[in-house]
């Protein structure tokens, strides 16, 4: 069946239920309202870093040249 | 007037990308702004910082000790390399950016330093740029506006009318907000 466009779709996935124990006790007094939306977060998260390893890396070697920077800017200790 | 107060107010991007310019923005607008002096303005920054913690607001992110809790609905400034260790909450966040080689040479003179290696330290500022904007794309809970200072000189008017947008309903004094646009501060002209 075809949705309405700007509709968000949604789907279920099955986690173990000690594990989603586990996350609302986690979220609890965070931003988080619900375990889909943690499980969501996570997910975009772990996305986003495979597709930032696909593209240009931003390496361990950069991260010191950029630290370097700001310890001489004094942003960081 | 308060901002919402179950969100955390962020002005970021580059060191030297216009962060102090964009809180100097929002404070003319009577918006609400934290900041404390412990940086004192200079001739790199004659305005003022506009920073917590001298700026150095990064170190307490990274041990994940910074009170957020105490900035909902106020504007606070976190430079980008500190937007990954930002917790899960909800934020609106301004990610300013600027011409990286206007970024680079304001750093340099800032740090009374002549960089050997340049294009290096350039490639490794533009990858952290678009890593942290690529995560604030796909944050939950993230609303960003893009936000870029050479647009912002060129074009006050329109673009405060954006960050007034972006923000949502609030008595804003648009008028000193663009006032607040001074060319003369464009000394690192490409």
């Amino acid at each position: 069946m075809e949705e309405k466009t700007g509709e968000k779709k949604y789907t279920t996935i099955s986690i173990p239920t000690h594990l989603a124990e586990k996350i609302k006790k986690r979220i609890q007094g965070t931003g988080f309202t619900s375990l889909s939306s943690y499980v969501t977060y996570v997910l975009r998260e772990v996305l986003s870093g495979a597709d930032t390893e696909s593209t240009e890396e931003f390496s361990k070697e950069d991260e010191e040249r950029v630290k370097a920077r700001l310890r001489s800017l004094g942003y960081l200790d | 007037m308060k901002l919402r107060e179950d969100t955390n107010y962020i002005v970021s991007g580059l060191e030297r990308s216009g962060t102090s310019m964009m809180m100097q923005v929002l404070a003319a607008g009577g918006i609400p702004i934290a900041y404390t002096e412990s940086r004192k303005p200079d001739e790199h920054n004659p305005k003022g910082y506009y920073e917590l913690e001298g700026g150095k607001i990064i170190n307490r992110l990274m041990q994940g000790t910074f009170p957020f809790e105490s900035y909902k609905g106020t504007f606070i400034k976190i430079t980008a390399y500190g937007l990954s260790y930002l917790p899960p909450r909800s934020y609106k966040i301004i990610y300013m950016e600027r011409n990286l080689d206007e970024v680079l040479d304001s750093m340099e003179k800032m740090a009374w330093v002549t960089d050997e290696d340049r294009e290096e330290t350039k490639q490794s500022f533009k990858k952290l740029n678009e890593k942290i904007k690529k995560e604030l794309r796909t944050k939950e809970y993230t609303d960003v506006l893009f936000m870029n200072y050479n647009d912002v000189l060129k074009d006050p008017h329109t673009n405060v009318q954006k960050v007034c947008e972006f923000i949502g309903p609030y008595q804003y004094d648009t008028t000193k907000m663009i006032a607040v646009v001074d060319s003369q501060l464009y000394r690192q002209r490409r």
